[in-house]
């Protein structure tokens, strides 16, 4: 499973006697608030949401219209550095406003577990900064990792994979489709209620917090008439070989082991599609389709499909599975893992799901809930039973219920604490997240501007980009040793130069 | 004869290992049953403020 990835976590927020009109201002406090050597200014090069894969560029992006209901005519205009107030951590992390939410981006990761320790590393870094801004303004504050907040506004967790620019990218979006449609029946985090629902009855638990607010199949937009397919176009690397999958369609997951099956299982799945495997199968209706099986805990219903014929979302599931399996059993030890998990987990859904309430989020919830709600005769869209939804997603180890089950020993773990500690300080050694890091611990103060694919250094009146677009392969590892031992800014610049001369790669 | 009861001897009693020790044998050991503590699950539960939703707003994000 050679591919980089990571995930960015929009964090929901709420401040002690303030209101939605006050987030932006609030989230960049707590961003501001982050302890620990950073840098701040974000470099934007080679960045356009706009651009869509399919190749072209739209004229903008379409909002959510009832959000101007928050913005206040009062409210001083920022700059665009103002308001996003980025903070480029030693960890090769970027911590920034995002909407009016604190949003935590992993640095780029190789292996599922870096990933999930750095996922976790975000929370606890997301919930110290909390903590110092709280204890400057004297308002508790609380942060919660979810994707709704059941009126209506919706925030992402989104992931990113890097795959093949020579990909089609009718194939990349025909082939995902059953997969994102059906692969929430794991990745899913559970919800109290339903949203945009029109006349159905909003008294049910759902598998997904974010398949109510997807509306079409395919679109470059993630603020408004969200996409199962976003189509954005930002490699953050060099555009003519590769292209970055910017998954916008799944849930937070607090569970470590529903994070990582997420990341393991969709990787695998790109790696098909890049070797141009189909799954042979169509749904006729895609989004109303990922709406039914968000509705079906019993995962039982069946989904129609173009051509006629019907199938339930586990055996989409498993059309990916087989096929991964035959291709790719015994690759790595990552491959492996989510091969293994990928069956067990198909299989006990459909035999048992409520065997999952270890590791699975939306059975987590759903274990953890619905007895209370049954005793206290409540209905699944009440505001106690959404409180306690909420709650399970509140990133306090104290208070969030997610980590009161995790305390009690409940749920499955994939990475020790030690290793999420680590993962707050350092980035992983096989990516160029690690060179982000280092120059940000020994060399801030030279840099004028930091982004995915390059760092901006001044230096002796001199301003010097080192181009990180060619570093996203493993051979990473030999540059990132080398630089762990230079001493000064001199001695990287000049190392920089030979690197280049002789044609970094 | 007659025994009255402070004249039996008694004998030090020093602790022995047992003659099978739990689990080692064919007999039925007893059995591992760590019961997660759920008082603390349900304490933060009851503190959870049953109108939070409600009054919980968000701005659109991504």
């Amino acid at each position: 499973m050679n591919r980089l990835f990571g995930i960015e976590t929009e964090y929901g927020i709420e401040v002690e006697g303030l209101g939605a009109s006050d987030w932006i201002d609030e989230s960049i406090a707590v961003v501001r608030s982050v302890s620990g050597p950073s840098v701040g200014g974000w470099n934007y090069r080679g960045e356009d949401p706009r651009r869509d894969m399919r190749g072209y560029v739209v004229t903008s992006l379409t909002t959510n219209p009832e959000d101007s209901m928050f913005d206040l005519p009062s409210r001083k205009p920022m700059s665009r550095e103002e308001e996003r107030s980025d903070r480029i951590l030693v960890n090769g992390a970027r911590f920034y406003n995002d909407h009016g939410h604190p949003e935590y981006a992993t640095p780029e990761c190789r292996s599922i577990k870096d990933l999930v320790a750095h996922d976790k590393a975000g929370d606890r870094i997301a919930f110290a900064a909390a903590e110092r801004r709280a204890i400057q303004s004297n308002r508790s504050i609380s942060l919660y990792k979810n994707n709704t907040d059941f009126h209506g506004s919706s925030y992402g967790t989104h992931e990113s994979y890097l795959m093949r620019r020579d990909t089609p990218v009718d194939l990349v979006i025909s082939a995902l489709l059953p997969f994102f449609v059906t692969r929430q029946i794991f990745a899913g985090a559970g919800k109290c209620g339903l949203e945009n629902c029109g006349r159905e009855d909003p008294d049910r638990y759902q598998i997904s917090q974010r398949a109510d607010y997807l509306s079409v199949e395919a679109s470059v937009d993630t603020l408004h008439n969200r996409p199962l397919v976003n189509t954005r176009d930002e490699p953050h690397t060099t555009p003519s070989k590769y292209r970055r999958l910017h998954v916008i369609c799944g849930d937070a997951n607090m569970s470590e082991y529903a994070t990582g099956l997420k990341i393991g299982t969709t990787s695998l799945v790109l790696s098909l599609i890049e070797a141009g495997w189909t799954p042979g199968i169509v749904l006729k209706e895609a989004i109303k389709s990922v709406r039914m099986v968000s509705r079906d805990i019993s995962l039982t219903q069946p989904l129609e499909l173009e051509g006629g014929g019907s199938i339930k979302a586990i055996d989409i599931q498993r059309i990916y599975l087989n096929e991964a399996v035959k291709r790719y059993s015994g690759e790595d030890s990552d491959t492996d893992w989510t091969l293994a998990e990928w069956a067990s987990t198909l299989n006990t859904l459909e035999t048992n799901p409520m065997q999952l309430a270890d590791r699975l989020d939306w059975v987590a919830k759903f274990a953890l809930l619905n007895p209370f709600r049954l005793e206290e005769e409540l209905k699944w869209n009440s505001p106690h039973m959404q409180s306690l939804d909420l709650a399970y997603h509140d990133i306090n180890p104290q208070t969030g219920l997610y980590y009161g089950l995790e305390h009690e020993g409940t749920m499955r773990r994939l990475v020790t604490d030690g290793r999420i500690t680590a993962a707050m300080s350092g980035a992983p050694c096989d990516t160029r997240a690690f060179l982000r890091g280092l120059m940000v611990n020994r060399f801030g103060g030279s840099i004028e501007g930091i982004g995915w694919n390059g760092i901006l250094f001044r230096h002796n009146d001199e301003t010097m980009l080192f181009d990180m677009n060619p570093l996203v392969e493993e051979n990473v590892s030999i540059l990132n040793e080398e630089f762990q031992s230079l001493q000064n800014l001199d001695q990287v610049i000049a190392n920089l130069r030979q690197q280049y001369k002789e044609g970094l790669n | 004869m007659e025994f009255y009861a402070e004249e039996r001897k008694q004998l030090p009693v020093t602790p022995v290992e047992p003659m099978r020790k739990e689990g080692d044998g064919d007999g039925p050991g007893k059995p591992e049953v760590t019961r997660p503590d759920t008082s603390d699950l349900l304490r933060r539960m009851k503190r959870v403020d049953p109108d939070s939703a409600r009054r919980y707003r968000q701005r659109s994000g991504q």
